[in-house]
């Protein structure tokens, strides 16, 4: 009990607080000097979303909506309709990046490895409404980074 | 007359541009400070290291939209932060930054300064209630009653310093410091209760963390000044900052000798002797500056009934003990620091 | 009574009764395929293998009946290990193709394998491949992932009563495929869809529209006949996805006819009408509903009220069939009807069309009297009911009819005859009944009228006299139903009128005929003009209510011509066609089925409650709150109502406290005609929705109906040819078809559907028709 009024009252704990932060004061620092500098990435890194074609060109997806029916927020809105050639096709594969979480549970839910999380992070909106990404720019976004797609579920596959 | 009116302009521009410019680069040593402590590197993209950071920063204040919330009163609205910051440059009137620079060096300068200090919280509290906004109200009131308590606390602790020196003019009460023993003949030492509770009520009265409940952005936002934007949320900004350096000018004066060389009456004091006494007043200013940043990097903020308990039933009757205690060393005229008084 | 226990628990049940139902009836869950409550028991897909103690293997539940002392053990290892090894095989050629398969998620295959099944597969070997078949507009086949339980198989044969799916060839190479003809033609195919259980039958106008998880249920009413089935609406995204059948005991059972299935493509035609317009100074323009409410309500007022007339469908509801009688009668008119294809209006009273039995009631007859009544299409799962009282109870069944309707059942006596005929052939079997009677005295009995009078007296025996709905389109209405009613009597039969429409019997209940009102009650003063005389003699102002005159009224022609002529025509309709642009001048949106709330009431006498399962497309409004703005802003009082219900209520205080008073009325011969003209509305052309259905006007039954149908004697005496185009001229109207040679018709006779486009030039005239090659 006086040992307890003696501490408070000679501040001994707030000293040791401020012992601690005075210590860090002079730690080393860890900021990375981003963009100049960037930290290793996984390929499992899960960034902005792309869909991917076959190498013959046909897309991948099959509008099976799985990964619609896991997003937790509801990011993911599709319609499906039978192509021509009497396949199941989407006609609207929207995500919407101002929902999305990024926690890649529609590239585990894909059947056909069609949705996937790029290690594209680097992206921005200038409007409103550009960071809703239509079929078509996922399926763009998946042609241009298709070699890294592939390489780095290449590499992750031994693990899966 | 008018060459009378222009000193006296001058010697406040004097000291009010010098300020502001402290203002906008203690907030720069806070952002480097708290970065630091937390293992980071702060500000550092604006200019050589982030030297042009504040510079950016006011800028942009400046060019913001200034937001009227719809039903605010507009002109208690607006009058506020001048209410805010008005005493905060008011008070450094009386402030002697050495010997005989000062810009009003009146008898009763620390019921002045009482009286500013105090009268900043109605900035706050008009702010709080002009905003129609419940959080900036919850913030005012919250201010209001802390200020209140701490008050009282540090109305006490300087009640003990005027004791000691016994003299009202602050620049008196540097000079009873002098006693030749150095930075052990300050009042520091046997005032010693009185000037931790006088920092640390200080810090509340500034609304500095531990003690910013009146801002409390986990719980009401951004407290009073919620709904301000743009330079009206500027001037509110360099009031705290203002106050917080006067604070620190304050307890330097009362506690800590002010422009006295800490070797004073030593040994050491020829060999320091070459030091403009201003250096000294600035170099124990920027301590307790320091030790406002690293409050904020150290503490939690406290739950709003701790603070109501520290200030009344800690603070208070700790400065009333010692005020007692203080008697009895100014009656036995202890030396080295009351050899001199009149008891 | 038997004891059995099952699983440590001992259950009291009725001795005889298979093991599955017993387990079903206490909620013990029992894997199964091919099992279905309402087929036969094939016990062929082997999952529902359950321990019975002493048997030497493990009995299919299906297909064992229990025993005192029985005891059965369903998660037993032995019965797990069946059921494991029947889902290893079943799943051997089953593809993995869950992820493209409109069954995904709602699948048996899947749960029970998820449930019962293992993890792993051990098959290597190539999988089977059953290359597809179409088999019909209505049903996508993938014929690879059959499991051969064969319960659509069963379902042609035992419910539709059509061999039209069967099992060929065996073992590894055995298949599901049609028989005789390549396509799924039966008016209840798409319950095959409901019945597969994986993703071999789905249903094509949804083919991988939705998935299960993404649909929500309502429920609902069938809107296209008075058998009134109850359904359930798949929703998505406040989108009518699919129908389904909703179970219900009393009336449709588990099952649903094609038409109620697959009418909500109708809800999103093109042609749909999204939002109020008017028509000012000849040009349509788009308004808000106030300025259209306003432009409908300063219209009618400038009209003197014997000089309006209003005219519903009788798929409206009974709410705002009730609600437009009530505005015009408030406004001073009685000129209300809905009888649209009725041409003979001679009977005094008009009594709701009620079949005085439950359908069940139906299935166990003894003797049947059809007479102008096309069950199978118009009505199925009023005709599945009489084919299982042919099927299990050996009725007999006794058609006359002006058209010979292909039937699934055996009939023992069957007339067909022209519509002048007909009334000399039912005054024969009357006479045959109670030669004295004095009326009759000039009739003449053949034998088969005889042989027919033979059959329907018959002591101890449940004799059903049914009059259906193709006598609603015959000029010898009155006749008939007088005669029909009369042979009922003299049989101590149960009389029953089918009536066509989801409401026929709710609009005469509500009062929307022009000589009674609510409940029947007959009005005081001058009686008002009925559907043909408002259709014929130009009236100065309309309001039209659900319906497209041209092609819903039997007088087609002659309709829109008059309407036409008419100076002001508020039409209140879910559709918007060149022609209701032609006559009308202001369009109000109304909401279909399954966006409005109303009740219908079936031929069962059943007041069915709906409530709109999503909201409107476009800014349409339910009809009965715009009925009730526009009698506000005409100051017709008493039209308070908030809610749909309050308007029923009203309605069915009233029917409940009142009883009809019925007038007898008479029947005369009809004097032959040269060429008799034969109408009636094509199967999938009935109403404004249905017609829209894209899907089913692709089947054979819809096709079927195209085309002006004679039989070939018909033909050769008119030196015509089948396929030939024909011109048909009538009083009022013609029309070009080709001629289709039809032996379902009596001699003299000329069949053409209304309801299609094509026929839409014709006013019906019971005088003559001429048929030339054109």
């Amino acid at each position: 009990m006086f040992k307890q009024h003696v501490k408070s009252l000679l501040l001994l704990e707030l000293l040791k607080g401020l012992r601690l932060t005075g210590r860090y004061l002079f730690a080393k620092k860890f900021t990375v000097q981003y963009p100049e500098e960037k930290t290793p990435m996984s390929p499992r890194f899960r960034g902005q979303h792309a869909l991917r074609r076959y190498d013959n060109g046909e897309e991948r997806c099959i509008a099976c909506k799985l990964c619609e029916a896991v997003c937790p927020a509801l990011a993911i809105t599709i319609e499906a309709a039978e192509r021509a050639d009497g396949t199941r096709r989407t006609t609207r594969y929207d995500i919407d990046l101002y929902k999305c979480i990024f926690c890649g549970f529609c590239e585990e839910a894909c059947p056909v490895d069609a949705i996937v999380e790029t290690r594209h992070f680097e992206y921005h909106g200038e409007q409103a409404g550009d960071l809703l990404m239509t079929k078509e720019k996922l399926l763009a976004l998946g042609d241009k980074l298709s070699d890294e797609i592939s390489r780095d579920r290449a590499s992750d596959a031994p693990y899966r | 007359m008018f060459l009378e009116s222009v000193l006296i302009f001058a010697k406040i521009i004097a000291v009010v541009a010098p300020l502001m410019i402290a203002v906008a680069y203690y907030t720069y040593a806070e952002r480097k400070l708290i970065g630091y402590v937390q293992i980071r590197i702060g500000p550092n993209r604006v200019g050589p290291r982030g030297w042009l950071q504040p510079i950016a920063d006011a800028l942009k204040l400046m060019f913001k939209e200034i937001i009227l919330p719809t039903k605010a009163n507009r002109y208690l609205f607006i009058i506020a932060p001048m209410l805010s910051i008005a005493p905060a440059l008011a008070a450094w009137a009386v402030i002697p930054f050495a010997d005989g620079w000062v810009v009003a060096d009146i008898n009763a300068g620390l019921l002045y300064l009482l009286a500013m200090t105090s009268l900043g919280v109605y900035g706050v509290i008009i702010a709080g209630w002009a905003s129609n906004s419940k959080y900036a109200l919850l913030g005012a009131l919250r201010s209001a009653a802390q200020i209140v308590a701490y008050e009282i606390a540090m109305g006490f602790a300087l009640v003990g310093v005027l004791m000691a020196a016994g003299s009202l003019n602050l620049s008196a009460i540097v000079h009873a410091q002098a006693t030749g023993y150095g930075f052990l003949g300050w009042y520091w030492v046997p005032l010693f209760p009185l000037f931790l509770i006088y920092f640390i009520s200080g810090v509340a009265e500034t609304n500095r963390a531990p003690f910013d409940v009146a801002e409390g952005e986990s719980e009401i936002v951004a407290g009073f000044h919620v709904e301000y934007s743009g330079m009206l949320f500027a001037v509110f900004f360099l009031a705290e900052y203002a106050n917080m350096i006067l604070i620190a000018a304050l307890t330097t004066l009362m506690f800590m000798g002010g422009w006295l060389s800490p070797f004073q009456g030593t040994g050491l004091e020829a060999y320091f002797a070459w030091m403009p006494q201003i250096f000294w007043f600035f170099a124990k200013m920027t301590l307790f500056l320091l030790l406002f940043l690293w409050f904020r990097a150290t503490f939690p903020r406290y739950r709003y009934d701790q603070i109501m308990r520290l200030g009344w039933k800690v603070f208070i009757p700790l400065t009333i003990v010692w005020l007692v205690v203080l008697g009895v060393m100014i009656l036995t005229h202890l030396s080295p620091w009351f050899a001199s008084t009149a008891g | 009574m038997a004891r059995i226990e099952i699983d440590g628990k001992t259950y009291e049940v009725e001795a005889g009764k298979t093991l599955i139902e017993i387990t079903d009836a206490h909620g013990i869950e029992i894997p199964r395929f091919c099992y279905h409550k309402k087929l036969s028991v094939a016990a062929s897909c082997r999952m529902c293998l359950v321990d019975v103690a002493n048997a030497p293997k493990p009995l299919p539940a299906c297909a064992t009946p229990v025993w005192d002392g029985m005891k059965i053990q369903t998660r037993s290892p032995r019965a797990i290990n069946a059921q494991k090894a029947v889902m290893e095989f079943l799943l051997i050629n089953h593809p993995l193709d869950c992820p493209i398969c409109d069954q995904g998620g709602e699948c048996e295959l899947q749960d029970v394998a998820v449930a019962y099944g293992k993890d792993r597969t051990r098959f290597i070997e190539e999988k089977r491949i059953v290359i597809d078949k179409n088999i019909g507009a209505l049903i996508s086949t993938a014929f690879t992932r059959c499991i051969h339980c064969t319960r659509c198989v069963r379902f042609g044969e035992e419910i539709a009563g059509v061999k039209e799916l069967g099992a060929t060839q065996r073992g590894d190479h055995m298949r599901i495929d049609t028989y005789m003809t390549d396509t799924v033609n039966s008016e209840l195919s798409g319950n095959v869809i409901d019945l597969c259980p994986v993703g071999a039958l789905t249903a094509k106008p949804s083919r991988f529209a939705a998935r299960p998880w993404e649909l929500h249920t309502a429920h609902g009413i069938a809107p296209h006949d008075a058998f009134g089935s109850h359904l359930e609406f798949h929703i998505r995204r406040n989108q009518v996805m699919r129908v389904v059948p909703r179970e219900n005991v009393a009336l449709n059972e588990v099952w649903l006819s094609d038409r109620d299935r697959f009418s909500y493509q109708g809800l999103y035609a093109q042609d749909r009408l999204t939002a109020p317009m008017i028509k000012k100074d000849g040009q349509w323009q788009t308004v808000d509903w106030e300025s259209a409410l306003l432009f409908a309500a300063e219209g009618l007022k400038k009209i003197p009220a014997k000089q309006l007339g209003g005219l519903a469908s009788a798929t409206a509801t009974v709410e705002e069939l009730y609600l437009l009688q009530k505005l015009l009668r408030g406004l001073g008119s009685n000129n209300i009807d809905h009888r649209l294809q009725q041409v003979d209006f001679s009977e005094k009273t008009t009594k709701a069309p009620f079949l005085n039995q439950r359908p069940a009631d139906l299935a166990q007859a003894d003797v049947v009297l059809l007479v102008c009544a096309n069950l199978r299409k118009q009505q199925p799962l009023l005709n599945h009911r009489l084919r299982q009282a042919v099927l299990h109870n050996h009725a007999e069944v006794i058609r006359i009819n002006v058209y010979d309707y292909p039937q699934n059942f055996p009939v023992s006596h069957n007339l067909t005859v022209a519509p002048h005929q007909l009334v000399a052939t039912l005054a024969g079997i009357a006479k045959a009944l109670d030669e004295a009677q004095p009326a009759f005295k000039n009739i003449e009995i053949s034998e088969q009228q005889r042989a027919i009078a033979a059959c329907l007296q018959k002591n101890n025996k449940k004799i059903k006299v049914l009059l259906g709905e193709a006598a609603d389109n015959l000029p010898q209405l009155a006749s008939i139903r007088t005669l029909t009613a009369l042979i009922a009597k003299l049989t101590f039969a149960t009389f029953s009128e089918t009536g066509r429409y989801a409401n026929s019997a709710g609009a005469i209940l509500a009062g929307a005929l022009p000589q009674q009102t609510l409940a029947g009650q007959a009005i005081s003063g001058e009686t008002g003009l009925n559907a043909q005389q408002m259709l014929s003699q130009s009236l100065q102002a309309y309001v039209l209510l659900g319906f497209e005159p041209e092609l819903d009224s039997i007088m087609g022609a002659t309709a829109l011509q008059t309407l036409q002529n008419a100076p002001f025509v508020v039409a209140i309709n879910g559709f918007c066609t060149e022609a209701m642009q032609g006559y009308a001048n202001v369009l109000l949106p109304m909401a279909l089925f399954a966006e409005t709330s109303g009740t219908y009431v079936n031929n069962s006498g059943d007041w069915q409650r709906f409530t709109a399962a999503v909201a409107p497309v476009g800014s349409a409004r339910p009809a009965w709150k715009i009925l009730r703005v526009l009698a506000n802003l005409l100051d017709v009082h008493d039209f308070a109502y908030t809610a749909s219900d309050e308007i029923l209520n009203e309605v069915k205080m009233l029917c409940e406290t009142s009883a009809q008073t019925v007038e007898d009325s008479t029947w005369v011969l009809s004097a032959p005609q040269a060429l008799c003209y034969l109408t009636e509305p094509a199967i999938y052309a009935g109403d404004a929705l249905v017609r829209r259905a894209t899907a089913l006007q692709a089947t054979a039954d819809a096709q079927a109906c195209h085309g002006a149908h004679v039989n070939q004697r018909t033909a050769d005496k008119l030196r015509l040819s089948a396929g030939q185009q024909v011109k048909l001229s009538q009083n009022g109207g013609s029309a070009i078809l080709p001629l289709v040679i039809d032996a379902a018709l009596a001699d003299d006779c000329v069949l053409v559907y209304t309801g299609l486009a094509e026929s839409a030039g014709l006013a019906h005239d019971v005088g003559t028709i001429d048929l030339t090659a054109a």
